[in-house]
């Protein structure tokens, strides 16, 4: 089981992608709300240091962005 | 062979998928993803039939809209790199390599956004530089930022902004701003908002991430410097037609020129409709409607061939 961690914000649509994206492939996520969670926010920019959504965390591996492709590789699917 | 390739998911392309269905021509749909430009949207009012619906269910809306259509062939995730004209008909090349030919072809490629194209945008893409104030503007809770355009766009990042940065630059490259009255009048209201005219911006610097940039008066010519956080970049959209270079007339803009009657471009065989062509109005209600004129001349077009 993959530890995915998705930071997001309730606006973004390209995190909706992603969260759409897991529950298509039944992989369990962990959500961030970083427009209320001021600490997920901070861990958010000091440890990517990305001020954009989603930022997606799979067992370390960072990834920007909704990309399908790339997904499907981390968690092994297609 | 196709009769018709489609190229584009947004509202234009969908329109197109959907009338070709109906009207039983053989045709293939090309479209990278699905809902246009709109999918950003946190709220579109103005799609006639739907009250408000969010730009992610717009474009769910329009995917499944299209994949309902029997006999009609989809190839998503893919995008149109080429166009080649042969005597009588057109092979089409696409980024993974793949070769179609079809005897007419429908764009509705749609436009991206435009960029700055100064030192630090690309290093700072994500890290500051941000496209899309909806999304991300959360991020910048108690944060210096700009947003570059005075248009529409621009104006409604600096409202989407107002309730989370600490102070918010606008930049507007001419003496006045083009976007709504009604808008300017609420971000002219917040007293976190500073509009700064004449200023075309020159340099995006940092770290980690932004904390400032550099931007030119155009009025005394004086260099200035700002220290922000965040840079939000609205200065308009670029036509999708690189694929379309040597093959259809475009004008100035890189738009495509079309016959507003049939939707027919400069050569006959390739129509056009929404955002990619140089239509007046960029609209996702009349970019389905022109698309449907599109469809509809083809399929005269394809009968009178036979």
């Amino acid at each position: 089981m993959k530890n995915i961690k998705i930071y997001s914000t309730p606006t973004c649509v390209y995190c909706k992608m992603a969260k759409e994206f897991f529950k298509k492939h039944n992989a369990t996520y962990t959500e961030h709300n970083v427009a209320e969670d001021d600490a997920a926010r901070e861990e958010m920019i000091n440890k990517t240091h990305q001020l954009g959504v989603p930022v997606i965390d799979i067992d370390g591996e960072v990834f920007v962005g909704f990309n399908r492709s790339e997904l499907e590789k981390a968690l092994g699917v297609k | 062979m196709y009769d018709l390739v489609i190229i584009g998911g947004g509202p234009a392309g969908v329109a197109a998928g959907v009338y070709a269905a109906r009207k039983k021509i053989k045709a293939l749909v090309i479209a990278e993803n699905f809902g246009g430009q709109s999918v950003v949207s946190a709220g579109i009012e103005n799609w006639i039939g739907a009250k408000s619906l969010s730009g992610f269910d717009f474009a769910r809306n329009l995917e499944e809209h299209l994949r309902a259509q029997e006999d009609l062939e989809i190839m998503d995730g893919d995008r149109v790199v080429r166009v080649q004209k042969n005597a009588n008909y057109f092979l089409i090349a696409t980024a993974q390599g793949k070769t179609i030919e079809t005897k007419t072809i429908f764009v509705g490629s749609g436009s991206r956004r435009r960029t700055l194209g100064i030192p630090g945008e690309k290093e700072f893409n994500g890290k500051g530089v941000a496209y899309c104030a909806t999304c991300d503007a959360p991020i910048f809770k108690n944060k210096d930022v700009a947003v570059v355009g005075g248009g529409n766009a621009g104006l409604e990042s600096v409202r989407d902004l107002i309730p989370y940065a600490s102070k918010i630059y606008l930049l507007n490259r001419s003496a006045e701003l083009k976007g709504d009255a009604l808008t300017q009048e609420k971000i002219r209201a917040s007293e976190k908002v500073e509009i700064i005219l004449n200023a075309v911006t020159k340099e995006i610097y940092g770290d980690n991430s932004v904390s400032g940039f550099k931007y030119t008066d155009t009025k005394t010519g004086a260099e200035k410097d700002l220290a922000v956080s965040g840079v939000f970049v609205e200065i308009g959209s670029l036509p999708n037609t690189d694929f379309l270079k040597g093959i259809v007339e475009l004008n100035n803009f890189g738009e495509m020129i079309i016959d507003h009657k049939t939707q027919s471009s400069s050569i006959p065989g390739i129509w056009g409709a929404g955002d990619v062509t140089d239509v007046l109005y960029k609209q996702n209600n009349i970019s389905a409607g022109d698309a449907i004129k599109a469809v509809l001349n083809i399929n005269d077009y394809l009968h009178k061939k036979k």
